[in-house]
């Protein structure tokens, strides 16, 4: 990983790749991968999937273009001075913060403006936005498990056991989890929940005890800390990962950006995908098995379905199959339909015999 | 169009007593119920309609007489009464013409002219003279001075209206300053709130008549109005043109009748009418007869397992010619008779003549007129089998039909037709019923040549149609009744006779109905379009330019149609920007005949035009997409015609004919191009201002940034700028089906360009480039060379919708802006 001076460096590099633009008497520009579905390829090596060959040009050959170059150049200068002064800000912050420069032009016009650009600056300069100690709002997920870990806090070094030292709610991630570092730990497996509301019913039924395993809440698209901890759980302790979540369309793509990636942060992908991680359920085929309450496909759910038919991450035999199951039965089904079957259901009937079914337990 | 019926003319007698109690009314009164329809149903708006009469005729009396109008207008209080003056600088006018042009209502030459000319009709200013007379009691004072005489002659004239006759009360010499023209001052009851009307009809004639000069002075004004002449050209003149067959009416064409030197039917068509010679005379013709005799049915002559035998008859027919030329004679006819599918009664007796005609030179025997006609019946029975000994006479109606009597002869000629021209889902009984009702039918016809009109035919089908409808409960529906009567008269023959002579057609008018009818039935070319002067559109551009101060002109004249019988050619003109008011609708010139139109605009049809079409796609704001466009726009729309149809006889709005329709949109929609094509180049220029203005003051600001953030002193971004200031557009323009690429080079050097389009479906016509299909999309390229500050446009067409995405190559892409 960089460090911050190296981040700083990064960040002059790039301005000075404009002036140099600039002083050879050419319109300054920035190249990038272009950021869509369609680009996205599969690296054999790493197992997950990142930006392809293409790219796309940010020009200052037009009045848009001249704009978000300018911006660019305002936040590099905010950025290479946070980091001198080795503080942090917020997404959000930085939005604010650039109503107060000088430059009119230079102000964001919105905040997914500023996160793009922020995007943007990753991507050329190879720096995570963590390392430019740019945080998200909202803070990562909660874990709960038989781990003992030491973060750095700017209060000093804690150590926690995410069993014994922390509440029902379990461990919160930091923003940046490589301030982590893990130090023993009994667990068997890491089991990702997409909501909380299941997270909850597993802790309150001991499922994290009675099976040593690490619960990871998600809850709805993870965020990067939540799949970085994930990552570093599969590749630093050795832990097979799997997912659950609800049993629908949107679901899966959850679990896509888990295992595979985001298509928005494919360029982190080798730092924040976990292309071991397995799909536990709630299946299609499980709606038909245990004879799930179900609701009807939507239209917008078969669009989705079908568009993750043509998704390069969905095209393996797995999913092919469970979505066209699902796009046949035309049902979908919530991981809480489970309680259909009582409350402990899950915890002593379905979780076991999905995990013995793919030979994680 | 008017369509007559065969019964009008029975009630003479009733027609001609109503003509007479209607002459009975006085002019007077005649004047107050329609004044609505002729423009004087107010006070204010009379006036208004008493300046635009008295300014129309001047126009037209000074361009007839080849001079460039200068026109006067005043309008000034005089009491309770308003006193209207126009001068013109015209031929002047004689004491004998006085009362023609002035006096009498709805007198004038051009009533009877087929001509482009602002009246038409003759009522307008008579109807101002007798308007004033009415409410003021005054005479109409009217001045004249003819080209060349030194003094000026002053006149009174009133009509007397019980007998609408015009009596000059006063004629006495007088000196006036113009050396020649026409003055007319006329005193009414009126009053001003009609002013901007009144405005709006003096600027727009000076708009349109763009040779003219006008002047106006009226109470409001404080300095006279003059609009100044902004051409020397007067329109070119009109040529008058013959009426064109399609354009009569019955009681135009029965005068034309009675007038005419003309002896015969054909003869009295080529000469009265344009665009009728020998070969459509005879086409008019034939309908005609077609319409006056009827046609005659044609029956199919005996096969050869009948026992009706045409020789045989025609042998028994004749006597006293020998063996050998009777036998030549009787095979002679029944031969070529065989030789026919279906024939006439008129078409045997050719035969018959034919055939004689060859005998009498084979043998030397004569076969005089009676043995002919002799022949001609045998033959005839012989074929139809009406008449046949054993075959008993043909009963008359009701009996034949319902009791069983023996089957009509020629019920399978019938049936066949019958069942040919019904669908094949007819029960077969139904179909022979009718072939029976119908046979019955024909046999009763006058006379054996079974001679009958398309009306009656019509008639006799229906009538058939309902008797099988009755009897055997089989419907025989309107279509199923048209396409019989089609079968049976396209099988008929016209017949040989000659049409009757004009002068009993003039007598008679079923007659000269007919005629008409088969005028309006035949294909004729369109008449000449010389008969008028529209006002090019270069004029129409110069009126619009001498009257709006706006930044863009465009005008387009269409090309000459036909409505009727009469040709029309619409012209357009649209004015933007400048100092047009933004605010609110576009103005809307209508114009016909060079004479503006100012009330009623809602009921024309230049409105109705100018509300449907979609104008944001030429780049004028239209709230919901229809409607009147906004903007600081003027449209103007002529329709010049030998006869402009009104809504009414006040002439305020265009009726909706759809072929003008039509016209008007193709011209607006003409000019409306050249009104997009330069909103775009505009917008695109200030695009392209407006790109410059804020990267020149970005890239500044960027280079400071991040001179400041490497610290590195300032760097040098002139050469940047420059690639982004000079630069080279491409812009796409899509309408109707026609793709137009623009290439502009804006830069201080010549362009060498690559521009590949690919375009969804196939492209046609396209202007110098090259087209490769590949897989259903198709690669256009063109490499145009493209001079600095030049520029170049590369079309196509496509059918439908189509999607397009292009590439440009041979330019530095920072000096590329595509907007495609």
């Amino acid at each position: 990983m960089t460090t911050e001076s190296d981040a700083r460096d990064e960040l002059i590099d790039l301005a000075a790749d404009f002036y140099d633009q600039f002083a050879a008497g050419r319109i300054p520009e920035m190249e990038l991968p272009t950021r869509t579905k369609s680009n996205i390829e599969y690296d054999e090596e790493s197992g997950v999937w990142t930006y392809g060959d293409r790219t796309s040009v940010r020009s200052a050959n037009s009045v848009n273009g001249a704009r978000k170059l300018l911006k660019a150049a305002f936040t590099i200068e905010f950025l290479a001075d946070q980091l001198d002064e080795d503080r942090s800000s917020t997404l959000r912050e930085l939005y604010y913060l650039s109503e107060s420069w000088d430059n009119d032009e230079a102000q964001f016009n919105s905040q997914d403006e500023s996160n793009d650009l922020v995007e943007d600056l990753e991507i050329v300069t190879g720096v995570t936005r963590e390392d430019f100690h740019m945080r998200p709002e909202e803070s990562g997920a909660k874990v709960m498990g038989p781990l003992r870990l030491r973060e750095q806090t700017n209060r000093g070094d804690r150590e926690i056991h995410c069993q014994l030292d922390v509440g029902q709610g379990g461990y919160q991630i930091p923003n940046n989890p490589d301030t982590i570092e893990f130090l023993d730990n009994d667990a068997e497996f890491v089991l990702c929940v997409e909501t909380g509301g299941m997270r909850d019913r597993l802790v309150e039924n001991g499922f994290d005890e009675a099976h040593d395993a690490l619960i990871v809440h998600l809850g709805g698209q993870p965020a990067r800390a939540t799949r970085r901890l994930t990552k570093r759980f599969r590749d630093e302790l050795d832990l097979p990962v799997v997912v659950f979540t609800d049993g629908d369309p949107w679901s899966y793509r959850i679990y896509g950006s888990v295992a595979y990636g985001s298509i928005k942060s494919a360029h982190l992908s080798k730092y924040l995908a976990t292309p071991e991680a397995r799909f536990i359920g709630i299946q299609p085929a499980d709606i038909v098995e245990y004879d799930l309450p179900s609701d009807p496909l939507a239209d917008s759910d078969v669009n989705a379905l079908e568009s993750e038919l043509e998704d390069p991450r969905f095209q393996t035999d797995y999913w092919e199959e469970q979505i066209e199951l699902q796009l046949d039965i035309g049902k979908k089904s919530e991981q809480q339909s489970l309680a259909s079957r009582g409350l402990d259901f899950v915890t002593d009937t379905y979780l076991p015999e999905r995990l013995d079914e793919m030979g994680v337990i | 169009m008017t369509s007559f019926q065969s019964s009008l003319g029975e009630d003479e007698g009733i027609a001609e007593e109503l003509a007479e109690s209607q002459r009975e009314i006085s002019i007077a009164e005649f004047f107050e119920k329609n004044k609505h329809m002729l423009g004087f149903d107010s006070g204010a708006r009379g006036l208004v309609t008493a300046v635009k009469e008295a300014v129309d005729n001047a126009l037209d009396a000074t361009e007839e007489a080849g001079i460039l109008p200068d026109i006067y207008v005043e309008i000034t209080e005089v009491g309770d009464y308003y006193r209207v003056v126009i001068e013109d600088n015209g031929p002047g006018i004689t004491k004998e013409q006085l009362p023609k042009v002035f006096g009498k209502l709805l007198y004038g030459s051009r009533f009877h002219k087929r001509e482009q000319n602002r009246g038409q009709q003759g009522i307008g200013i008579s109807a101002a003279v007798l308007y004033s007379q009415l409410t003021s009691g005054q005479p109409a004072r009217i001045t004249s001075r003819p080209k060349g005489q030194s003094d000026a002659q002053y006149f009174e004239l009133i009509i007397d209206t019980d007998t609408n006759e015009p009596e000059i009360s006063v004629d006495e010499t007088t000196s006036w300053d113009r050396p020649h023209g026409t003055r007319i001052e006329l005193e009414m009851e009126a009053n001003m709130r009609a002013r901007s009307q009144l405005h709006d009809y003096v600027k727009h004639t000076a708009v349109v008549n763009p040779h003219a000069r006008i002047e106006l002075r009226e109470p409001g004004l404080e300095e006279p109005w003059k609009f100044e002449r902004a051409t020397d050209e007067l329109p070119a003149e009109t040529e008058e043109i013959r009426p064109h067959p399609h354009g009569v009416e019955l009681g135009a064409l029965i005068k034309m009748l009675e007038a005419t030197e003309s002896y015969s039917v054909s003869g009295f068509l080529q000469e009265e009418f344009t665009r009728v010679g020998k070969k459509t005379a005879d086409n008019v013709i034939d309908e005609f007869r077609d319409r006056h005799y009827g046609r005659e049915l044609a029956w199919s002559p005996p096969r050869a397992h009948d026992d009706r035998d045409v020789a045989a008859a025609v042998a028994d027919a004749v006597a006293n010619k020998g063996e050998a030329a009777t036998t030549a004679f009787s095979e002679g006819i029944a031969g070529t008779v065989a030789n026919n599918d279906r024939l006439s009664r008129s078409e045997l007796a050719e035969i018959v003549d034919g055939v004689a005609e060859t005998v009498a030179d084979d043998t030397g025997k004569t076969f005089g007129g009676t043995v002919r006609e002799n022949a001609v019946d045998a033959a005839w029975r012989a074929i139809t089998g009406i008449g046949e000994d054993g075959d008993g006479a043909a009963g008359d109606g009701e009996d034949a039909e319902n009791g069983d009597a023996t089957e009509s002869p020629l019920v399978p000629d019938v049936y066949a037709l019958v069942d040919d021209a019904t669908s094949t889902r007819k029960d077969d009984a139904a179909v022979r019923a009718m072939a029976e009702a119908l046979a019955r039918r024909f046999e009763s016809l006058d006379g054996d040549a079974f001679r009958i009109t398309r009306d009656d035919l019509e008639r006799l089908v229906a009538d058939a149609a309902s008797f099988v409808a009755e009897q055997h409960d089989a419907t025989f529906g309107e279509t199923a009744r048209e396409n019989v009567v089609e079968s049976l008269w396209s099988r008929a023959r016209t017949v040989p006779d000659d049409p009757p002579k004009v002068r009993d057609v003039a007598g008679d008018r079923d007659s000269a109905a007919d005629l008409l009818e088969a005028m309006r039935g035949t294909d004729i070319l369109a008449p000449p379009t010389d008969c008028l002067a529209p006002i090019t559109a270069e004029l129409v551009e110069a009126g619009l330019r001498k009257e709006y101060d706006a930044d863009f002109y465009a005008a387009a004249t269409r090309d000459a149609e036909v409505h009727g019988g009469d040709p029309f050619i619409v012209e357009a003109g649209i004015a933007y920007g400048g100092e047009i008011p933004a605010e609110g609708s576009v103005e809307l010139l209508r114009f016909a005949n060079r004479v503006p139109l100012v009330y009623q605009r809602g009921a024309c049809a230049t409105t109705d035009v100018i509300r449907t079409i979609g104008w944001r796609n030429y780049g004028l704001d239209q709230p919901g997409g229809s409607g009147m466009p906004n903007g600081p726009a003027v449209i103007s729309i002529h329709v010049a015609s030998t006869n402009v149809p009104f809504t009414s006889e006040s002439k305020d709005a265009i009726a909706n004919v759809p072929a003008i329709e039509d016209e008007i949109e193709l011209a607006v929609r003409e000019a409306a191009r050249e009104l997009k094509s330069y909103l775009n180049k505009r917008r695109s220029m200030q695009q392209r201002r407006e790109k410059q203005d804020v990267l020149g003051r970005i890239l500044p600001e960027m280079a400071d940034k991040v001179s400041e953030v490497t610290g590195r002193p300032r760097p040098d971004i002139d050469g940047a700028l420059a690639r982004i200031m000079n630069n080279v557009s491409l812009e796409r323009e899509v309408d109707d089906g026609t793709v137009r690429l623009v290439v502009e080079n804006h830069s201080d050097v010549n362009e060498r360009l690559e521009i590949t389009d690919i375009v969804s479906t196939e492209p046609t016509d396209v202007s110098d480039g090259t087209v490769v299909d590949m897989d259903g999309e198709w690669f256009v390229q063109w490499k145009p060379e493209v001079a600095s500050g030049d520029e170049r446009e590369l079309t196509y067409s496509v059918d439908g919708e189509a999607d397009f995405e292009v590439s440009v190559g041979g330019v530095e892409t920072e000096k590329l802006t595509v907007n495609a």
